[in-house]
């Protein structure tokens, strides 16, 4: 097997206050695969994820992306990697009041001059880009709209459009769908499973429903009080790996 | 079932007491009618003053319906001679073509009887014959009116004056000129114009110095650098501390420091909107998202990027929404920070109403009342499209 794109060595986070989010955590990605990462609400699906492109600064451990050491990038190094590290929010984080068009750019600025955002200066071809990567997310007329004018599954196709200007090799995504409805649950998810197989785009999703992480997941994670207790295929979570992630009173929720 | 069931059910409470047969209704209103009671005496309260001093404010409301705003300057023409104290004649005028003015005599000491003869003016028309002495001070000598061929003759004494060169003027009201702005009128829209600069200075002051400080009044930015707290309690206090302060005080005490005049009004107006503003700025960064900040700094975006893009859009608007707020404030009340010498329409207006000019004071209250309607609906207008 090639260089994996993402090696992940004896992570912990403690937070100031004293919670420890992560604690020795490490695991291994390769290139293509669709990670789902699942646990209780506060086992620190989060924080891993924000770990990985630093938003949240490591405590102790490696975090390695495409041979290229993470944790102790340069702030210059440390741009260069995010840029290729697209990642997707669970409230969207679109600027609400910026048109849909802008918010897409504004995926690219970590490949701008800085004095250009002075200006508000985009290159036309990148907004060209831009707006193919609407088309692709099927929302090619809301441009010029308001992003707080869209539904809340229109604004994480917004969401994912903006992490395609960023050309990324990872696309991390902390419960994209968590705000969304069912079948918009199932629309958003399948725009990031062909950005996963057409593009070859590799994910590392956290999802709150096992029944949404086995559909879409090559490989699922689970965490529990900040440690990982399972990785591994789809089909291998039976009723007793699932008490072991959620706790002996969980009851598996089926999503449509 | 259970659940629905108890809901059904209403919780057993205590019988509340009849209103009228609680005492502590009647304590309410025995309390309530003492405090307005106390009040109405302390304020001094004499509802017949409003019918007795009517007659004093009548003139005024009269003058509301009559503002003066335009007046028509009287059409003269006029001839002059000169007259010279002391012996020696003056060298004899040129004959001009129109109205002529002839003295008899042309010189002598002061009491004189002089004779002026004039002719070429308008006939039937009335006229005034001024003295003007060396320095062109004034005094009107006689009067006439003109006969069937434009000619008068009137005699007068030559008056005490200083200087040995006078000049006699007559001047002839031949019509009604044109219907011009009155003086009034002039002075009301200059001192208008002084007060909307006076706002704006004023306003403008307020936001340079205002922006910068809210970031440091801003809870979420500050939290995170040491020494942040201490630094968001101080500009915290110092803005509510400036605030309290009226700004007309705070313009009496400018003028006492810098003058009477626009200017101290300016940094009344100023010093007030820097802490009124920062402290409306600082909620307005502490309201920010944090969303779209960690969004786009994922993307690899710099500092400078970041605020851009994620801050800017968000602040921004309601910036500029407070800004005009202010700025509404600010032009009402620069209307009145002339009472106290701080410069703008409230001096003159203050002048009218002292010296019972109430026509006058009408043309500067309407110009208030114009003008800051209309302010107040562009403003309006500019803040609904931008929130
Ligand atoms: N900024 C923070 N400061 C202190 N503790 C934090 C902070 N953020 C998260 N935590 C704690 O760290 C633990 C892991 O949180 P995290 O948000 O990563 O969980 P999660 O799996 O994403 O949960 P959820 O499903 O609710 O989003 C929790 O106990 C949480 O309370
Ligand atoms: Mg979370």
């Amino acid at each position: 097997m090639s260089e994996p794109v993402l090696r992940i060595e004896r992570l912990t986070k403690v937070y100031p206050d004293g919670t420890r989010a992560l604690s020795d955590v490490s695991f291994e990605v390769a290139r293509g695969e669709f990670v789902v990462i699942i646990g209780l609400s506060g086992s620190g699906k989060s924080t891993l994820l924000r770990c990985i492109n630093r938003l949240v600064e490591p405590t102790s451990g490696r975090i390695v992306f495409e041979g290229r050491d993470v944790t102790a990038a340069s702030r210059q190094e440390l741009r260069e990697i995010r840029r290729r590290i697209g990642m997707i929010f669970q409230q969207f984080n679109l600027v609400r009041r910026a048109s849909v068009l802008t918010n897409v750019l504004s995926g690219r600025l970590g490949y701008l001059p800085p004095s250009w955002a002075l200006a508000n200066y985009f290159p036309g071809p990148l907004v060209q880009q831009a707006l193919a990567n609407l088309e692709r997310v099927g929302i090619p007329e809301k441009a010029a709209a308001r992003a707080d004018t869209l539904s809340g599954g229109q604004q994480q196709r917004v969401g994912i459009a903006r992490a395609l200007m960023q050309e990324p090799r990872l696309i991390l995504a902390d419960e994209p769908v968590a705000s969304l409805d069912p079948a918009m649950s199932h629309s958003v998810l399948r725009y990031i499973e062909e950005l996963n197989r057409k593009d070859g785009i590799t994910v590392l999703c956290s999802l709150h429903f096992l029944s949404l992480a086995r559909r879409y997941g090559t490989r699922i994670l689970a965490l529990r009080a900040g440690e990982l207790v399972f990785d591994g295929l789809p089909r291998e979570i039976d009723e007793a790996r699932f008490r072991g992630i959620y706790g002996e009173e969980a009851v598996a929720v089926e999503i449509g | 079932m259970a659940l629905e069931e108890a809901n059904l059910r209403p919780a057993p409470r205590a019988r509340p007491a009849v209103w009228y047969r609680s005492w502590r209704f009647y304590a309410g209103c025995a309390v309530v009618l003492l405090v307005y009671g106390y009040g109405w005496r302390i304020t001094q309260i004499h509802l017949a003053e409003l019918w007795r001093g009517a007659r004093l404010i009548e003139p005024f409301v009269v003058a509301l319906s009559s503002p003066d705003i335009l007046t028509r300057e009287p059409r003269t023409e006029g001839a002059s001679a000169p007259f010279y104290y002391g012996g020696q004649a003056p060298p004899a005028p040129p004959t001009p073509s129109g109205p002529r003015l002839v003295l008899s005599p042309r010189t002598g000491p002061i009491g004189t009887r002089i004779r002026a003869e004039g002719r070429g003016f308008a006939p039937g028309r009335p006229g005034v014959l001024w003295w003007e002495n060396q320095i062109g001070q004034r005094q009107q000598v006689a009067s006439f009116v003109t006969d069937s061929q434009g000619r008068f003759a009137v005699g007068f004494t030559a008056p005490p004056a200083q200087g040995t060169r006078n000049l006699v003027v007559a001047e002839v009201t031949t019509g009604a000129g044109p219907l011009r702005p009155s003086p009034t009128l002039v002075v009301v829209v200059d001192r208008m114009i002084e007060t909307i600069f006076l706002a704006l200075m004023g306003t403008t002051m307020g936001v340079l110095f205002a922006v910068p400080l809210s970031f440091l009044g801003a809870r979420n930015l500050t939290s995170h650098v040491p020494g942040g707290g201490v630094v968001y309690a101080l500009t915290r206090a110092c803005f509510n501390l400036t605030r309290s302060i009226e700004a007309l005080v705070l313009a009496i005490i400018f003028t006492v420091w810098v003058g009477l005049g626009p200017f101290a009004g300016v940094l009344a107006l100023g010093v007030h909107s820097i802490a009124a503003l920062g402290k409306l700025y600082s909620e307005a960064i502490e309201s920010i998202d944090r969303g779209p900040i960690e969004a786009i700094t994922a993307t690899g975006a710099s500092p400078l990027q970041v605020v851009r893009y994620a801050v800017v859009p968000q602040i921004v608007p309601q910036f500029i929404a407070f800004t005009i707020y202010r700025w509404d404030i600010n032009v009402r009340f620069s209307t009145v920070i002339g009472f106290v010498g701080g410069g703008g329409i409230g001096f003159v207006l203050q002048q009218y109403i002292n010296l019972l000019q109430w026509r006058q004071a009408a043309t500067a209250l309407w110009m208030i009342a114009i003008v800051v309607a209309l302010l107040d609906y562009a403003s309006a207008v500019v803040r609904e499209r931008i929130v």
